[in-house]
């Protein structure tokens, strides 16, 4: 009777890093066609999930916006104990803006002074007769860099100012920047809260929409360990076709919320008075729709990890 | 060469499955499990492609012990071991030469010597016309062979298959049988678990009779 010789491998294909990469993609890419069905299903799922995701952002990245003008209106005004010469004010300047915290220090001069008050009663004329620039005094506004603008910031960059001689009053809305800060506290506490539940319900459906798919293909997976591959061998094609169908997923996301954002989004801070000062909502900034790409590719790359820990023993 | 020694199999509080087995197969032997339904026929097949280890006792399959594989050296001992299944299992999305290729493709043939052992393995159990079927397209006969074939299709040392003509007809029967016997005389040692007295009858090979799960006959029909 002949004997077998032990299993043959005659010519091995596809060796080394790049090759065994190329030889699993195509395999991906092969498992993809024979079960495109399936594959459709995973991707919808990533895309309405990172849709989601990506609109919070757009709304965040906006309100943050929002915020961020409304918090320029924090700023301290400072009058002098008597007028000051070129030469001090310069002097004054540099000081203040050498201190911690300051962003931009501008000097308003009496006649500025007046002619702001002169805009800001348009219309009501009469009233201004007899008001000169003598009758205002000058003063240094000062921006505050974007870190120090909460309350407790504001009170201590006051102290450190009042330290300075020969500043007089101050003035800075301590009650607005009260409310400002705890409004912006609520805010952040708001956006954690509700950015953590949908995150975390996104990679629950995802993760149990990918297990499914899986789930769907066990037959193949067990075959594959019956004939010999290894659980790398058989866990490799599976993992690139994640990280396919979140890049897949997710770039869709991204095509239709440009889409969404270009047919009304982008001027819906008009109607929805949202943010009157800017022309509309702002688009995502390009970090952010990378972070999308790269959000969905991983949540894909994870869903399939973690459930096919589940089916390979 | 396969070997059990005092191998015993429970599951998990339930009555022992393989009570006590002691079994030698050789190399190149032809050997069918019988026994009724429940006796511990698929018990012993799966312990042999080590889809099972035994709760007690040593498996041995050329001379390595299944207790001590890691998953890796499980794998690699796969590679030598053909099995049919009775419900086939065969991938459903993918075409004949698809499901036969598996098996080379784990292995890590190239495209071309798959193509041609697919084909010579396929003509040899008479199917190479329907190399681009489905298997939802085949009979159930077609389907058994196309298993048997990604079963063969790397001469494997071994070829173990559960009830393999279960639900066929007598002239798929004899075409499965003859391909057995095929691998057979080309040195594979043969293990087939069937309830089927006419057809180990028929082929006249050695008939190892389990009985809850312990081997009440072992003998060797005249050829």
């Amino acid at each position: 009777m002949s004997r077998n010789k032990p299993a043959k491998r005659p010519r091995l294909t596809n060796e080394g890093f790049v090759g065994r990469t190329a030889y699993f993609t195509s395999r991906a890419l092969n498992n993809i066609r024979q079960n495109f069905l399936l594959s459709v299903l995973t991707v919808g799922t990533i895309t309405i999930a990172m849709l989601i995701i990506a609109l919070f952002l757009l709304i965040f990245v906006n309100i943050k916006g929002a915020t961020e003008d409304w918090s320029k209106r924090v700023q301290v005004v400072v009058y002098f104990e008597k007028e000051l010469e070129t030469r001090e004010i310069t002097a004054f300047k540099s000081r203040i803006a050498s201190l911690n915290g300051t962003d931009k220090v501008t000097y308003v001069s009496k006649e500025e002074a007046v002619k702001r008050f002169r805009n800001r009663l348009k219309g009501q004329e009469a009233l201004l007769e007899g008001v000169s620039a003598e009758v205002l005094p000058s003063s240094l506004e000062i921006s505050l860099q974007r870190n120090n603008r909460d309350s407790d910031a504001v009170a201590a960059y006051v102290a450190g100012l009042k330290k300075i001689p020969g500043i007089g009053e101050i003035q800075y809305g301590d009650e607005w920047v009260r409310r400002f800060s705890a409004f912006m506290n609520f805010m952040r506490l708001v956006g954690a809260l509700l950015g953590g539940f949908l995150l975390l319900a996104v990679i629950f459906i995802v993760s149990n929409t990918i297990k499914l798919t899986i789930y769907a293909r066990k037959d193949e997976l067990d075959v594959l360990g019956l004939v010999g591959a290894t659980r790398f061998f058989i866990k490799a094609p599976f993992l690139i076709e994640g990280i396919l169908h979140g890049a897949v997923g997710s770039i869709l996301a991204v095509i239709i919320l440009t889409g969404c954002y270009l047919a009304f989004l982008h001027n819906a801070g008009n109607f929805l008075s949202f943010n009157p000062a800017d022309e509309g909502l702002s688009f995502l900034p390009a970090g952010y729709l990378a972070g999308v790409v790269l959000g969905g590719i991983i949540l894909g790359f994870l869903g399939s990890l973690t459930s096919l820990k589940r089916f390979i023993n | 060469m396969i070997q059990l020694h005092n191998v015993f199999m429970s599951y998990q509080s339930d009555a022992a499955a393989l009570n006590g087995i002691n079994l030698r197969i050789p190399r190149g032997d032809f050997a069918f499990l019988t026994g009724v339904s429940g006796a511990g026929k698929s018990t012993l097949l799966k312990l042999l492609y080590v889809e099972l280890v035994p709760s007690r006792g040593q498996v041995l399959i050329d001379g390595q012990n299944i207790n001590r594989l890691s998953r890796r050296q499980v794998a690699y001992l796969r590679r030598t071991v053909g099995v049919v299944f009775q419900d086939f299992k065969l991938l459903t999305s993918r075409t004949v030469f698809e499901n036969v290729a598996i098996t080379l493709e784990v292995l890590g043939w190239s495209k071309k010597d798959i193509g041609k052992k697919v084909y010579h393995i396929l003509k040899q159990v008479g199917l190479e016309h329907k190399i681009t079927s489905t298997p939802m397209r085949l009979s159930g006969g077609e389907q058994q062979r196309v298993a048997l074939a990604r079963a063969l299709v790397n001469d494997p040392k071994i070829l173990l298959a559960d009830e393999p003509t279960g639900n066929l007809d007598e002239e798929n029967k004899e075409h499965i049988l003859n391909i057995f016997k095929e691998a057979n005389i080309r040195g594979t040692t043969v293990v087939v678990a069937t309830h089927d007295r006419r057809l180990i009858e028929h082929c006249h090979r050695r008939m190892i009779v389990l009985e809850k799960g312990q081997i009440v006959e072992d003998s060797d029909v005249p050829q």
